[in-house]
């Protein structure tokens, strides 16, 4: 049964097989170490025993690992390549609303922020006008009937659109508040190694800061266009999104140094 | 062959096993092997999902108990256990008796088994 190759210097059979289980490993934290300090004890045994038998350590090591199978006959399934695993697929669910959650957050955010910029700025700062000609008559009565205090079909467009944008910003808030809340309700539900492990830890934070990052760039820069071509019409929504998407890049950002601190801590 | 043989009645061979007394997963491994005279020389590691399925059907229990100076955890047969080994073993004895009077016939007339085209 023992596959008596030459071992390559240093190497260390058992600590390998160990590091290997512990990395497929996937189910409550207790079980995994559970089954992990009992094929440790196993491979202790089998080593003892082969050494006796008038093996050297090297070559016991790797006889012991060769009588105990493979990964997945210990952990009593195949092991699954080509297709994603269910842990895989859990994290990436995780990771998916925490940067989904987190974005729509932003938007919300953004949507307050749009609010003040209107009060400080009027309406056509956050939202440029539709050009004349583009809109009917109906279209004007429509919009002052939702605003009786003015009789400026501009006016009312304007704070029809203004409401629009506030309005559907926070529903994406809301929607954000959701998605938050489902990510702390998964997390706490999937807490087993296989999943945490299945995507690089932190890989979720350094995507979202990066999409983030990306976001706030990409608008400012538009923001910067529509003030300098178009008397700033329409640049306040643009710099109310910059403000979020950095707020976002800065919620990941410190979730990522938090998350990597206690590797700079040991270095 | 013989492992493809045996995985349908590990269950079976271990709950026999420790029938004889607690053991933890090397020890297991170790009596099956002897008591079977070396037939049984599975790969060791399948015994562990298999003790676990047990525990967890409520026909093993287990607990962590320091032997010869080393942790392990032990697994002792429980009385749901024992009704199960003894069920099982009613079981296969019936079929090993059934198999064995069809092949009867076949162990005292040898050219039975040869094809006819020979």
């Amino acid at each position: 049964m023992s596959d008596m190759r030459d071992l390559p210097a240093g190497s260390e059979p058992v600590e390998e097989y160990l590091d290997r289980l512990l990395l497929t490993l996937s189910g409550p934290p207790r079980q995994v170490r559970r089954t992990l300090a009992e094929v440790e004890a196993h491979l202790h045994d089998a080593v003892a025993e082969e050494i006796a038998a008038g093996k050297s350590e090297a070559e016991a090591e790797q006889a012991a690992v060769a009588r105990l199978g493979t990964i997945s006959q210990i952990t009593g399934r195949p092991l699954q390549f080509g297709r994603p695993t269910a842990a895989l697929l859990r994290r990436t669910a995780l990771a998916g609303s925490l940067i989904g959650g987190i974005a729509l957050v932003a938007v919300g955010v953004s949507g307050a922020i749009g609010w003040g910029l209107a009060a400080l700025r009027g309406g056509t700062f956050l939202v440029a006008p539709f050009p004349q000609g583009s809109y009917t008559r109906s279209d004007c009565a429509r919009w002052l009937a939702g605003d009786p205090s003015t009789h400026s079909c501009l006016t009312a467009m304007t704070a029809d659109h203004v409401g629009e944008v506030i309005l559907n910003s926070f529903a994406a808030g809301l929607l954000g508040v959701l998605a938050l809340s489902a990510y702390g309700w998964m997390r706490r539900r999937w807490q087993d190694r296989g999943t945490l492990t299945a995507l690089p830890i932190g890989s979720a934070e350094a995507v979202g800061s990066i999409l983030a990052l990306i976001v706030a760039v990409g608008t400012a820069g538009r923001g910067i266009n529509l003030e300098l071509v178009q008397n700033g019409q329409g640049a306040g929504e643009m710099f109310s999104l910059t403000i979020g998407a950095l707020a976002a890049a800065t919620f990941f950002i410190v979730r990522l140094s938090r998350l990597s601190l206690p590797y700079r801590i040991r270095s | 062959m013989m492992s493809e043989k045996l995985k349908g009645n590990l269950d079976m061979l271990l709950l026999a096993v420790l029938a004889a007394g607690p053991g933890h997963g090397y020890a297991i491994i170790t009596r099956l092997r002897d008591r079977s005279e070396g037939a049984f020389d599975l790969p060791e590691g399948t015994v562990y999902p298999a003790l676990h399925r047990l525990e967890t059907a409520g026909l093993l229990d287990s607990a962590w108990e320091v032997v010869a100076g080393r942790r392990r955890r032990l697994y002792r047969l429980t009385a749901a256990g024992q009704e199960s080994l003894a069920a099982e073993a009613q079981r296969w004895r019936s079929f090993t008796g059934s198999v064995s009077q069809v092949l009867r016939g076949l162990a005292t007339q040898p050219s039975a088994i040869r094809p006819a085209a020979l």
